[in-house]
């Protein structure tokens, strides 16, 4: 959806003045209202569907597989696929890219280790069966759903192998699968999340939609895990398919003061994302719908 | 040879059902709003979404045709939908027979000519993999068809059938494709007419009519069976309207 030039000049007045005005009436810091399920592969360790009311959709699955931990530089593996794009676009690799960098900084990988020589590799595989808005906060928060539905087979066999030449063995049992944080042994798993943030003069947005994108002076894109920003923060242009007549700097203090904004006011989505999780996990229906 | 008892003495196969019997068949339309027609479908354990756009302008000069509508198929075999993970590239020789089988079938089944110069788009994703994946994708592009208000001169119904020794065995999930020559029909509504015939390897000739017969069976099932979904959504839909 392109924008005229009056429209776009009446979005980004109404967002530039004191108390801006959303164009779908939205505070700054409100997100939009999410729908989503966990647990619906049989085939998956873990997966989630999440969709937001424009119609964006995004599907996760987590597979593991047991490796040599010495052949293998990294125990979790990205896979990237948006429809309408293709696999080796920019967009495409972009997104993937990020995805990788955020967890490769701050997943517990060291944890996948199942023994002295093996450990799990886990593969998330994210599609993005449409979208509107920039998808990255809508993949992350489908893998956070995924990965806190994963389970893995419970070991049997020795810890130590270190001194023999065994494979590991796994219970038959799948009532005894292990969900990631009891196989972690931690009792708050928590994912990585992406936040995006878009920019217009003094006044930040979190989650813009496609309209605010195209009017944005700059985006950011904000790791956020466990009540704290964290690494990987990258600024972008949003809007993917429009020249951002707009799009220019911004200040240093900006960042500094949208950090600690955010800060405060993010706990809120990784609590109803964990009500979630714990509503699906109470009635397994085993459906997407 | 396989393993597994395909098929028992007593008549029952692998899954325990008999050879006339379908696998659990769920079907839902109108799933994605965003849309213009949408079906996800569940045979056994295979999953399908299927998403369609149009009739549309072609946003393509190339992809206009003066007297009948252009059905443009898109699949999207996800990685993780079979058991071992692997990845599907879109110019794989199998995706690629896949999908012209299908533009063929909806380009006859559809009344085309009623859209001359439109493009209509159909999106397919297949989430899980477990036998007759032809099939269940054929069945989720008919419900999303119909939901989009696409004229078609009826369902096109798919299911899979397969030779076990002298017996045909309906509706085959992956234990049992994996182990036998089977083909996959789409019939055409209730009559014995059918669409598509998808034959990947070799079948006795003297045991092909007796296999068709059983597979057009489960075809008129099927049909049924999505009749009533698009039927009892169409309701619920004029009850909201009317209230």
């Amino acid at each position: 959806m392109l924008l005229s030039p009056a429209e776009r000049s009446y979005i980004y007045d109404s967002l530039c003045q004191k108390d801006p005005i959303r164009p779908d009436g939205r505070t700054p810091l409100q997100f939009r209202p999410l729908e989503a399920t966990t647990d619906f592969l049989p085939g998956s360790n873990g997966s989630a569907r999440i969709r937001i009311a424009d119609g964006s959709e995004c599907i996760v699955s987590v597979k593991s597989k047991v490796v040599l931990s010495e052949k293998e530089a990294n125990l979790i593996e990205w896979d990237v696929d948006v429809s309408g794009y293709r696999d080796d676009s920019n967009f495409v690799s972009n997104l993937k890219f990020s995805l990788t960098d955020l967890y490769m900084k701050n997943f517990p990988c060291e944890k996948l280790k199942l023994t002295a020589k093996y450990s799990y590799k886990l593969f998330l595989d994210c599609i993005i069966v449409s979208h509107s808005s920039y998808p990255l906060t809508l993949a992350t928060m489908a893998s956070y759903l995924a990965l806190k539905s994963t389970r893995l087979p419970l070991l049997v066999s020795e810890v130590d192998d270190s001194q023999v030449e065994e494979q590991p063995t796994f219970s038959d049992d799948w009532e005894k699968a292990q969900y990631l944080a009891e196989f972690f042994k931690t009792e708050s798993f928590s994912p990585p999340l992406y936040i995006t943030v878009g920019i217009v003069g003094e006044n930040v947005f979190v989650d813009p939609s496609e309209t605010e994108e195209q009017v944005l002076e700059n985006g950011l894109l904000i790791g956020y895990s466990e009540k704290k920003c964290i690494a990987p923060i990258t600024n972008l242009n949003l809007a993917t398919n429009s020249n951002n007549s707009n799009f220019k700097g911004f200040t240093p203090a900006l960042l500094i003061s949208t950090v600690d904004l955010l800060k405060g006011h993010l706990s809120s989505i990784v609590d109803a994302l964990d009500t979630l999780d714990k509503q699906d996990k109470e009635d397994r229906t085993q459906s997407i719908f | 040879m396989s393993r597994l008892e395909l098929y028992s003495p007593e008549g029952l196969r692998v899954d325990g059902r008999r050879w006339n019997e379908l696998r659990r068949f769920d079907c839902k339309i109108n799933t994605h709003p965003a849309f213009d027609g949408s079906s996800y479908v569940e045979q056994g354990n295979s999953k399908v979404i299927c998403m369609v756009r149009g009739p549309m302008e072609p946003p393509m000069r190339s992809q206009v045709n003066q007297t009948q509508a252009v059905i443009e198929m898109n699949l999207n075999i996800a990685s993780f939908s079979t058991l071992q993970r692997r990845k599907r590239s879109k110019n794989d020789k199998r995706m690629i027979e896949m999908k012209t089988t299908l533009e063929r079938t909806f380009e006859q089944s559809v009344m085309s000519h009623l859209y001359p110069r439109t493009l209509i788009e159909v999106n397919v994703q297949v989430l899980a993999q477990d036998g007759a994946v032809l099939a269940t994708m054929t069945n989720a592009i008919t419900l999303a068809l119909i939901d989009a208000g696409v004229a078609m001169y009826d369902y096109v119904s798919a299911v899979s059938v397969g030779i076990h020794d002298q017996t045909p065995l309906l509706d085959l999930n992956v234990l049992e494709e994996n182990d036998m020559s089977c083909l996959t029909i789409g019939v055409v509504g209730k009559s014995e007419k059918l669409a598509m015939l998808l034959l990947e390897d070799k079948m006795p000739l003297d045991k092909l009519e007796n296999a068709l017969a059983v597979a057009i069976a489960g075809g008129h099932r099927i049909r049924d069976l999505m009749d009533d979904e698009v039927r009892s959504h169409g309701n619920q839909r004029v009850s909201k309207l009317t209230s």
